[in-house]
């Protein structure tokens, strides 16, 4: 866990150490740096730097990011969730990257390392990240992109019954894609001569990707493997399709973590055909159990072919410590 | 041999920020010199300067920049621009629009950039200064690529996605006269069929108040004679920025797409003076051989000039210099061939000054008029039997000449013929 490094003093002895008295030249600097931010975000910084409350901290990282993104692309932020991603949704290169963290840390009086920053691909992640260095908690386990042989290789669910092309999977939450393909088995049925996704189908995915998080292990207790063998539906609740989804079409699925308690865990969940909202659900549950014995030390998975399951995936994101030619 | 062609050019000067406002000022002899404001201060030894209008690039962040509104440009490309480069995008802009080239025209492996400039002392300076005060951490990502000599051709070539030949070069004065001189030889060559020649200079501050430190900035207070050129008078230059653009295309390419081009660059030549770090040889020796060198490159003889772009920048030393190796060069023709500096309507644009009269000279050639040698009242006795014309006149020309010397006593003379 690298050390957080907060000049103002807010560190992990933050409860005990006074904040540091928030003067009128302060507030004078935090407003000349933020000044091409909206007004909520300077309003939101000038309480945080007074009262240190992370409350704000949300206001004030989608206030820096927005000031950074071109102006076509700001309503996608407004309108966008914690899942939009910076390069592909947001047009946020690396350097751009660099130029958000810098002011961040600037107004928060905070300080970051360039390897932290490597692994931030959301929205989401950018404010996981503020926040536990605010807090003074430990990073989260950064996004992992996983491939679609990954996807086999570890989900007890297999084709032709397998929804999920590739997958992130973060400590906030989960997306995967599926192209539908005109091949699945039961479009010969639903409907004669008028292939259509079934709803179910399209919460069967969304079920799958959340045991792909609870198999990534970002939920439960520390230290202790969930069972594949042992993941079961339970129960959803508002579910709503908004749109019909056709062969071609690529679903982006979203599942967010909302409780869990053993054996149960909760999450909501969404999708995407592009921009088009196609299918919303506010709660899917699962049940869950541990494996029995001790878990070891992840080890290389090499099985029929299949090598190094357990090694992080490569992240595609280019990296933070700029691809500087010079 | 191949041959060369300018197709197309892009302007933003002191005497105007467009093709058509920059013919007008060369004809109508409008200068482009003020009291330049940061300069009225007692410490101050200069007073006049020629910046570029309707732009407001003073401040360190390229986001309070304001520039005219027919330029729009994104905040990623914004970000890493010097006040040169960003000229320079508007003066490429113009430059592509003048030769009619579509996207597809400009990046591909065929179409390469040479430019020019000397960085941007300013930006620069800034950055260190921030680097030892708040620490590095600290200074902008992108500090280095705006600032840094080379600024023009790391911007441009990545926002326009040239694809082709590109680098800079770094002669001084001479600089964008050698970016033009290399670029033909890289279409005669073979190697590339399309080439943006770029000169490019911030023009505040921080790119001429140096050179008042060489005493080689001209004291006068009064705009509309601080720059005279070959007048007795003279007393130094004044100082200009901004940015000029060429396009330079293979013959092949020109029938190709139908264009009717400026004139042709016929070729050029270069000599150095092995004398001294920043004086002129005093028998302009070096500025000599290359003009003749030029004219040998494409077989043309002294009979054919009929108009001299002097480098002239009103140094006392400078221009007496040039005036000798061109009586050197043009022997019994010096009294036929027109010589001008328009120096003494732009004031000296240091890295741009070469590719900006080159510009000028592709301009009269396409509309038929010498332009004038301003702001003479007592012509140097040392330029008797010289014909300098002191107002713009009208004429039909077919070579034309652009010398260039930078310090180290780099010289380098440009071609023009028409097309």
């Amino acid at each position: 866990m690298p050390d957080v490094v907060p000049s103002s003093g807010a560190s992990h002895a933050r409860a005990e150490a006074a904040p540091k008295p928030f003067t009128p030249e302060d507030e004078v600097a935090v407003r000349d740096s933020l000044k091409r931010c909206s007004p909520a975000t300077v309003e939101a910084a000038l309480l945080f730097r007074r009262t240190l409350d992370p409350v704000h901290l949300p206001v004030i990282v989608l206030g820096v990011i927005e000031r950074f993104v071109e102006s076509e692309l700001r309503p996608k932020l407004r309108d966008g969730d914690d899942d939009l991603r910076l390069v592909e949704d947001l047009g946020v290169d690396s350097l751009t990257m660099m130029e958000i963290v810098m002011l961040v840390e600037e107004v928060l009086q905070m300080q970051t390392n360039n390897d932290e920053l490597r692994n931030l691909r959301t929205v989401g992640d950018v404010k996981t990240f503020i926040d536990c260095k605010i807090r003074g908690l430990p990073l989260p386990k950064p996004t992992k992109f996983i491939p679609v042989e990954q996807v086999v290789a570890v989900m007890p669910i297999q084709p032709p019954f397998l929804f999920i092309n590739e997958a992130q999977v973060g400590s906030a939450g989960a997306q995967g894609k599926y192209k539908i393909t005109g091949q699945e088995f039961f479009l010969q049925g639903h409907f004669k001569n008028n292939p259509v996704l079934p709803a179910s189908i399209m919460l069967e995915a969304l079920g799958q990707l959340a045991v792909l998080y609870l198999l990534e292990g970002s939920l439960g207790e520390p230290g202790r493997t969930i069972d594949p063998t042992k993941i079961f539906f339970t129960s959803c609740e508002g579910v709503r399709c908004h749109r019909v989804c056709r062969p071609g079409d690529v679903l982006t699925l979203s599942i967010r973590p909302k409780r869990a308690k053993m054996p149960l865990a909760t999450f909501e969940g969404s999708i995407r055909v592009g921009q088009e909202k196609a299918a919303v659900a506010e709660e899917i549950t699962l049940t869950f159990a541990y494996a029995e014995e001790a878990p070891v030390p992840a080890p290389v998975v090499e099985a029929n072919g299949v090598v190094e399951v357990a090694r992080p995936a490569v992240a595609t994101v280019p990296n933070l410590a700029a691809a500087v030619s010079a | 041999m191949p041959k060369v062609f300018v197709t197309g050019l892009g302007f933003i000067t002191s005497i105007g920020n467009d093709r058509a406002t920059v013919s007008r000022s060369l004809r109508e002899l409008n200068h482009g010199m003020q009291l330049y404001p940061p300069f009225q201060k007692p410490e101050v030894p200069v007073k006049v300067a020629a910046p570029i209008r309707d732009f407001n690039v003073e401040s360190a962040d390229p986001e309070d920049w304001t520039f005219p509104s027919a330029y729009r440009i994104r905040r990623d490309v914004l970000r890493s621009l010097s006040p040169n480069s960003l000229f320079a995008y508007c003066a490429m802009q113009q430059a592509i629009k003048d030769a009619a080239l579509n996207d597809g025209d400009i990046s591909n492996e065929e179409t390469g950039l040479y430019a020019a400039s000397g960085g941007s002392p300013h930006l620069l300076a800034r950055l260190v200064n921030q680097m030892h005060a708040q620490g590095v951490m600290r200074c902008p990502p992108l500090g280095i690529v705006a600032s840094i000599a080379g600024t023009v051709q790391f911007n441009l070539v990545a926002h326009f996605k040239i694809r082709g030949a590109s680098t800079g070069f770094s002669s001084a004065c001479a600089s964008s006269s050698h970016a033009m001189g290399f670029a033909y030889d890289e279409i005669v060559l073979g190697r590339q069929s399309r080439m943006f020649v770029i000169g490019a200079e911030d023009g505040n501050v921080e790119t001429i108040l140096p050179f008042a430190g060489m005493r080689a900035l001209s004291a006068n207070v009064d705009p509309a004679t601080a720059s005279r050129p070959f007048d007795v008078a003279r007393d130094g230059f004044v100082g200009t920025g901004g940015a000029a653009v060429l396009v330079l295309e293979s013959e092949d390419e020109v029938r190709r797409r139908g264009v009717t081009p400026y004139c042709e660059v016929a070729g050029w030549g270069q000599a150095s003076d092995g004398h001294n770090v920043a004086i002129s040889h005093p028998e302009g020796t070096g500025l000599r051989i290359a003009m003749e060198r030029a004219l040998r490159s494409c077989g043309l003889r002294v009979q054919d000039i009929d108009y001299v772009n002097a480098h002239a920048t009103s140094t006392p030393i400078g221009d007496l210099s040039e005036v000798k190796a061109l009586k050197a060069v043009l022997g019994p023709e010096a009294a036929r061939v027109a010589v001008s500096s328009t120096k003494a309507l732009t004031g000296h644009g240091l890295s741009l000054a070469g590719a900006m009269e080159s510009g000028f000279c592709a301009l009269a050639l396409r509309e038929g008029f010498i332009p004038g040698s301003a702001h003479i009242t007592q012509l140097d006795p040392a330029c008797a039997g010289m014909n300098i014309p002191r107002t713009t006149e009208t004429a039909s020309c077919r070579v034309m000449l652009n010398n260039s010397s930078g310090f180290g006593g780099a010289n380098v003379c440009v071609v023009l013929r028409r097309a």
